[in-house]
């Protein structure tokens, strides 16, 4: 390798050993690059004196110790977690099972609603039957009504069908509407008041 | 090599751009066996790794950091660095390498936590209270410490590793995740520099 000024920092640039004895070899000769590598040298010299040294017997058993204890809280995070897993497994479990339950209860109560709808609508029937029942055995005194108060309770009969037809058809449109069954109930209830009281003044006035 | 390598520039030093070079010493099965012991937490093995490099690691953090306490605190927290992220070690450098790389980040960390720090210390005045010396080698020494204190911290990095810890290029590239060109580049500009301010202080 030939060395020349102009080369001299490629050869220090590369700083290995073989390098280093080249520039060594030139700067016999030269003046100017032997300054520059002393100073170099002297620059590596005072470096390699800054490797720093000192005994401290503490400071294994302190690394030592904080290895174990973030082992320890490695140890205690995973079993926080698997805790958590467990727990939130138990409160998924209880959430379903209460879900399940408040599922089911609706279910039968249902169940429960449709069954005593089915049989109040089956005494509805029942009574009805029987009110047709009375109202044809008081048909023919009210067609042919002879007295006054026949006439109003005629009158009074026929604003009965109408109502009931009234309320029948809101029961149709809502038919688990309580307090509509019972105003049904209660007109039902008048008509059959009324048919009866027909028949008794019938009765009256066939037998003075 | 004339024409080779590029022209000096110490004020923007063009770092030449090459292929990285693979890590010269990849991962032994010694090393493997000691990144799974560390994975597991087992401290006789870190003990080992303690005895094998602490003083080449003290030192290393001594010169990054300035003063013994501050070392003393990289130290530790480069092992328990290396316990949480030995599982990650896939052996594309030596261990030895590995553990180096993780303290020098970690006193890279240290530096910014105290540059954050408004009423931290200087690290040259730190410097000159911990190793004030009457001896001429001292003062020398601390000189250049005053000069290193002063550099980016890559190329104090570069220096200290190569001049003070006697690591080489291969080991250097592999430890700052640079390339060997880029290492050999840094310390020759770096040197240079330290050449002119070191003249003018004589």
């Amino acid at each position: 390798m030939i060395i020349s000024c102009d080369n001299f920092d490629d050869i220090l640039m590369e700083g290995d050993a073989l390098s280093m004895q080249a520039a060594s070899r030139h700067t016999a000769g030269c003046q100017a690059c032997a300054a520059k590598l002393a100073s170099w040298n002297e620059i590596s010299n005072v470096a390699r004196g800054m490797h720093t040294a000192w005994q401290n017997d503490m400071l294994w058993p302190r690394i030592e110790r904080s290895i174990r204890a973030e082992k320890r809280h490695a140890q205690s995070k995973w079993w926080q977690i698997a805790a958590a897993v467990v727990m939130l497994a138990a409160l998924g479990v209880f959430a379903w099972k209460a879900n399940e339950k408040v599922r089911n209860d609706q279910f039968n109560q249902r169940i429960l609603q449709a069954s005593a709808l089915d049989a109040v609508e089956k005494a509805e029937k029942a009574h009805l039957a029987a009110i047709d029942q009375l109202e044809k055995s008081a048909q023919p005194k009210l067609d042919d009504a002879s007295t006054p108060l026949l006439v109003s309770y005629k009158e009074k009969l026929m604003l009965l069908d109408d109502a009931i037809a009234e309320c029948q058809a809101n029961i149709d449109r809502n038919r688990e509407n309580a307090h509509l069954r019972k105003q049904l109930l209660a007109i039902y209830s008048e008509k059959q008041h009324t048919l009866q009281q027909v028949l008794r003044e019938g009765n009256h006035v066939s037998n003075p | 090599m004339h024409g080779v390598a590029p022209a000096v520039s110490l004020a923007s030093p063009v770092i030449p751009t090459e292929t990285p070079v693979r890590p010269t010493r990849t991962a032994s099965d010694e090393d493997l066996r000691l990144a799974r012991a560390c994975a597991t937490g087992d401290t006789g093995v870190f003990e080992e790794i303690y005895r094998a490099h602490g003083d080449r690691m003290k030192s290393i953090a001594y010169n990054h950091l300035g003063n013994i306490s501050d070392a003393e605190d990289a130290v530790q927290e480069t092992f328990l660095k290396v316990h949480r992220a030995a599982s990650t070690y896939n052996g594309e450098s030596a261990f030895g390498t590995w553990l180096y790389r993780v303290l020098i980040n970690t006193c890279y960390d240290a530096l910014r936590r105290r540059q954050r720090r408004i009423q931290e210390a200087p690290l040259d005045d730190v410097i000159t209270t911990e190793r004030a010396g009457n001896s001429v080698d001292d003062a020398k020494r601390m000189t250049l410490r005053k000069m290193l204190s002063a550099l980016p911290v890559q190329r104090r990095s570069v220096f200290l590793l190569f001049e003070v810890e006697g690591l080489s290029h291969a080991e250097i590239a592999q430890v700052l995740n640079i390339t060997e060109g880029n290492s050999k580049w840094i310390l020759f500009s770096t040197k240079k520099q330290l050449q002119e301010s070191w003249k003018n202080q004589s």
